[in-house]
């Protein structure tokens, strides 16, 4: 059925917003197909964003893991995040179909400043959700897309995290659906999100494939990313589906059981933010309270198309807790010389499991973003 | 037998009330007070924890009833009770995710046993056949929802599969009191009567007895949630409270 990987995503929304789906649907189908729009996108992504990104090769990490790590760095991206890539696709669809109101929600902050940057680009008005939790956690973030000229507005229902910014993000598309873009930051929502988002990050796969080529003229055994909605790991996994090549996906374990944000492993079917996938919910169908240490995977859905790849076993999913992370983001940073952000941390962290069973693997890793944003938690940590 | 009651009611007023709120022992009062004040049918939404088709008020309610211990097993033990206390016809409201959490013929198959006459799901997916067919085959109505930017063919394709009543949706927006009626609603209620032997009720928005005045002359029912919901939430004595709110309205 049109929008669903399986059993997963579909479009539940309320009826005020189908023709707004459509309208959508149908414009980035034609801008798929429009040999413009692909050129303006890549010149984007060339000129402003500064891709492509390096594959930079992690001698020491590698030498400590007993692994061959490379690590994808979207970390070098403009604004420090992969977000950039599809905040500036839909962007450019927006301004295609003649909207000039642009909304969206954030958790950790990177995608509201992904959207707000490329809002003042193209001298769009921009208001970006935000959970008043995070707003706390993430307030550099909050400061950066207020001087790009962003309008940030507080969410304070529910657990005033990145599902309830959402959910007032929805309220507003609903109310304001005929001047209004709705640019979701992650593969979740209702088609043809899903699908969108995973086609503007799918330049990160596309050119990890060709960079782990270009330098061991093989193909990698494994890739690892991180996966709170799902749109780095769906953009890097995106280019390997079809090969032998193992994918891994590191959902927030946070502290434990109970109190985590690990939707894959812990999660039901259910249907949240117009989309069916798994989800964190009670006996009820009550959405429950998630927890991470990064705000970015603090969600308790994830991306349909990454339920299926669940469900049909053609990505493994595993966990890592928050302590865990933040050892990661240290031994990254002194190892390396670079500062992962604690989303992009989760996936680092697995490494150490992985190379105890795999020694001499080739392995990518997305670092999805860097980890400057994060450094008020880090340092208010007991590292 | 919805339909036939809204149909045969001259000032046909559906209130919603969020189920829980303060209590599932008040629920059952307050739809006692709502049937003896003359209500048409009485809407009852089940609180969800994220519930974004509603504007803060009932944000609000469904947050206040999940946190006084509202749980779907209470709710059912008290629903029978509540549907056997009353002629007028009783429609739940929910959120989609709790109904397939229990399983969308078991919630309904208990519903329809429990004497409920009619659901309503603001978040439906595109092509709800499943739920269609179950419902036609428990005899639980659908009631469908019409927004202003619906479109001739979808509306044709939704009331094709809608039972009950035609929920026409007043606004571009979440639920919430407002105002003013939008000026293009006369228009829309028409023009889905002219497609239909349903009855249409107008909701969202309406929160004052000109609204209701206004909108009884085109439609044949209306609904009122927040502003009830505003009264019940406000006052010391939420039955008290909520008799006078409603009575305002149908006087």
């Amino acid at each position: 059925m049109k929008g669903y990987f399986g059993e997963f995503g579909g479009q539940y929304v309320p009826e005020t917003l189908l023709p707004a789906l459509e309208e959508l649907e149908v414009a980035f189908a034609e801008a798929c197909l429009n040999k413009r729009f692909q050129e303006e996108f890549n010149a984007c992504m060339r000129d402003y964003v500064g891709r492509p990104t390096p594959l930079t090769h992690a001698r020491r990490l590698s030498g400590h893991t007993g692994l061959d790590i490379w690590l994808k760095r979207e970390d070098l991206n403009h604004t420090g995040a992969h977000k950039i890539n599809n905040a500036i696709g839909q962007i450019l669809l927006a301004r295609r179909m003649g909207k000039r109101r642009i909304i969206a929600e954030t958790g950790a902050g990177q995608h509201g400043v992904a959207t707000a940057t490329a809002c003042a680009l193209f001298g769009l008005e921009c208001i970006v959700y935000m959970g008043s939790e995070d707003i706390k956690r993430q307030y550099i973030n909050v400061e950066r897309m207020r001087l790009l000229g962003a309008d940030v507005i507080p969410v304070t229902t529910g657990s005033s995290t990145l599902k309830d910014a959402t959910s007032e993000a929805i309220r507003d598309w609903v109310a304001n659906v005929d001047n209004t873009y709705y640019l979701l930051g992650s593969a979740v929502g209702p088609h043809p999100y899903p699908t969108m988002v995973r086609h503007f990050q799918s330049i990160i796969g596309a050119e990890a494939r060709q960079q782990i080529l270009e330098a061991k003229n093989r193909l990698p055994d494994a890739i690892i990313a991180c996966v709170g909605g799902g749109s780095n790991a769906i953009g890097i996994f995106s280019a390997f589906l079809e090969d032998p090549v193992e994918l891994i996906g590191v959902e927030a374990y946070g502290r434990g059981n109970n109190k985590n944000a690990a939707s894959i492993a812990f999660g039901l079917p259910g249907v949240l933010h117009g989309a069916r996938s798994y989800l964190l919910q009670d006996k009820d169908g009550q959405i429950l309270s998630t927890h991470s240490i990064a705000p970015g995977l603090d969600y308790p859905g994830v991306g349909p198309e990454h339920s299926w790849l669940a469900y049909t076993g053609r990505v493994s999913y595993k966990l890592v807790d928050d302590t865990d992370a933040l050892a990661a983001f240290s031994l990254l940073t002194r190892l390396e010389g670079i500062m992962p952000a604690l989303e992009s941390s989760h996936a680092i962290a697995y490494l150490d499991k992985y190379g105890q069973a795999h020694k001499g693997r080739t392995v990518i890793v997305n670092l999805s973003g860097r980890g400057d944003k994060d450094l008020h938690t880090v340092l208010g940590s007991d590292l | 037998m919805i339909s036939e009651t809204i149909k045969n009611t001259p000032r046909a007023i559906i209130p919603y009330i969020t189920a829980g709120l303060p209590s599932l022992d008040k629920t059952g009062e307050i739809i006692k007070i709502l049937s003896r004040s003359g209500a048409a049918a009485i809407e009852i939404g089940l609180p969800f924890s994220d519930p974004m088709a509603d504007g803060p008020v009932i944000q609000k309610a469904s947050k206040m009833a999940i946190d006084a211990g509202f749980s779907l097993d209470g709710f059912f033990c008290h629903l029978n009770g509540w549907c056997t206390s009353t002629h007028t016809p009783i429609i739940v409201m929910s959120y989609i995710n709790p109904v397939m959490r229990r399983g969308i013929y078991e919630t309904m198959d208990r519903l329809k046993a429990c004497g409920v006459s009619g659901l309503i799901v603001p978040d439906l997916p595109t092509d709800p056949m499943d739920i269609f067919d179950i419902s036609s085959t428990i005899g639980l109505d659908l009631i469908r929802l019409v927004a202003p930017t619906t479109k001739t063919d979808r509306i044709r394709q939704i009331l094709d599969q809608c039972m009950g009543f035609v929920y026409a949706v007043s606004v571009k927006g979440v639920t919430g009191a407002r105002e003013d009626i939008p000026d293009g609603l006369k228009q829309q209620v028409k023009s889905i009567k002219s497609m239909t032997d349903l009855p249409v009720c107008v909701g969202f928005g309406v929160s004052k007895k000109e609204h209701v005045d206004d909108i009884l002359t085109f439609a044949d029912g209306v609904i009122v949630g927040s502003y009830l919901i505003e009264n019940i939430i406000g006052s010391p004595n939420p039955t008290g409270a909520v008799r006078k709110a409603f009575s305002r309205l149908i006087e």
